[in-house]
């Protein structure tokens, strides 16, 4: 079925660390799969080795303290965000974009931190993590480096990751819990699709921070607005961040209308 | 590379080739062809199974990946030659039409109906999200899982033009 590739399942950091570096841009860190292995299938990606990060057993699963913030590991899936109760009541935002993404067999699979590395411009997940203020620790042999997330996407399926790093865990700051939070995807169909545009919406107090997807070549998110401001505020400072293509699914025309139609509708609704 | 997976109760053991997926793996080297190949790309839900209790594609896991786990196919269904509760609801309610997306149709339900004893109409249609059907209609497998649940108001009265 696949092209031939050999699969390696270390069982601790050190080990992963290790084989990462000495393989030396020839492997794929494989999670959730459901990226990888159709990239795999489809010739876009020959790596000679898979490197099957589940097996890795002292990776942060999902913590919470009001010192550190929410923690996620990268072995945790979207079902997983969807079913945390802690998740559910502090951080809503992780929730509704994680119960958009793909369908219920992807979000079985699929992790938070795979769908950020794929750095698709679509990525559900980013716009939350985006809104939330989130940053990345990212480890190597060489040491571990913190990334803000809005700093880790560099272009379409693109990151600041290097040959041998791997993204080690989320951090979304205390600060953030509680936030309320909105989130609209445009698709084709009302089933599983990718999105045409999504927009994410997040408040805490004074501080408002909107996201969107599939509008530029990564997705973006804006600074710091003040929660009171009415749309033509909020409009005149997304329509600067985002650059929409005409593509096969729909027309850059039609992506601008929409992210409006959105925001407006989420300022309404977010309260 | 070995593996030791769990299928339907019973237990096997076999060398498998690192790069095979779960969905060959159960076709080819178990023999259990009831789950079928859509589209392989994690989009028809074709070759959905149940693993460890939670539905996948079975295209996008390796077998490797599923070393230790517990696989539910749709050969365990029936048994002795009698069909289980879904897939009697899916004959009765004309549920399947080619068939082709059944298998999967029915891990999908399975696992729904698992952690939902009742599922809202919604709640039904967020469970099957990932199960495309080209033939029959969505509306038969609906109304398939709502009798199961015993939900269905009144037996639709079919009119012919």
């Amino acid at each position: 079925m696949l092209y031939e590739f050999d699969y390696i399942s270390p069982k601790n950091k050190n080990e992963l660390l290790e084989i990462i570096a000495e393989k030396n841009g020839e492997c794929k860190i494989l999670a959730g799969g459901t990226d990888l292995l159709v990239d795999i299938r489809n010739g876009i990606i020959k790596p000679k080795f898979v490197v099957d990060i589940k097996t890795v057993k002292d990776f942060p699963k999902i913590t919470y303290s009001e010192k550190e913030g929410l923690i996620i590991g990268p072995t945790i899936t979207c079902f997983d965000i969807i079913e945390n109760k802690l998740i559910q009541e502090k951080f809503p935002a992780l929730v509704l974009t994680a119960k958009e993404l793909g369908s219920t067999q992807i979000r079985n699979r699929a992790t938070i931190i795979g769908n950020i590395c794929n750095a698709s411009p679509c990525a559900d997940m980013s716009l939350s993590l985006l809104c939330l203020d989130a940053s990345v620790d990212i480890i190597s042999k060489e040491g571990t480096r913190r990334v803000k997330i809005k700093e880790f996407f560099t272009g379409v399926k693109k990151t600041v990751l290097n040959k041998g790093e791997v993204v080690e865990k989320i951090i979304i700051p205390a600060v953030m819990a509680n936030a309320k939070a909105g989130f609209k995807k445009l698709k084709r169909i009302k089933g599983h699709d990718l999105s045409l545009v999504s927009v994410c919406l997040v408040k805490k107090g004074k501080i408002m921070r909107v996201a969107v997807g599939s509008a530029a070549p990564t997705s973006v998110v804006s600074d710091d607005i003040d929660s009171n401001s009415d749309f033509p505020t909020v409009w005149s400072k997304i329509e600067k961040l985002i650059n929409p293509i005409d593509d096969i699914r729909c027309s850059k025309d039609y992506r601008i209308f929409m992210v409006k139609v959105y925001l407006e509708r989420l300022l309404k609704e977010v309260k | 590379m070995l593996i030791k997976v769990n299928i339907n109760g019973k237990d096997y053991e076999k060398d498998v080739a690192p790069y095979k997926n779960l969905l060959y793996f159960l076709r080819e080297d178990c023999g259990l062809t009831g789950t079928k190949e859509g589209c392989g790309a994690g989009e028809c839900g074709a070759c959905t199974v149940i693993m460890n209790g939670k539905t996948v594609n079975s295209c996008l896991v390796l077998a490797v990946e599923a070393n230790g786990a517990k696989i539910e196919t749709i050969e365990g269904e029936a048994v002795n030659g009698k069909l289980s509760k879904i897939q009697e609801a899916f004959k009765k309610h004309h549920a399947v039409q080619c068939g082709f997306c059944t298998p999967g149709m029915i891990m999908s339900v399975k696992a729904l109906l698992r952690k939902n004893k009742k599922p809202k109409e919604e709640e039904i249609k967020e469970a099957i999200d990932g199960n495309l059907c080209r033939c029959t209609g969505y509306k038969q497998i609906i109304e398939a899982v709502q009798d199961i649940t015993g939900q269905l108001k009144k037996e639709e009265e079919i009119i012919y033009v």
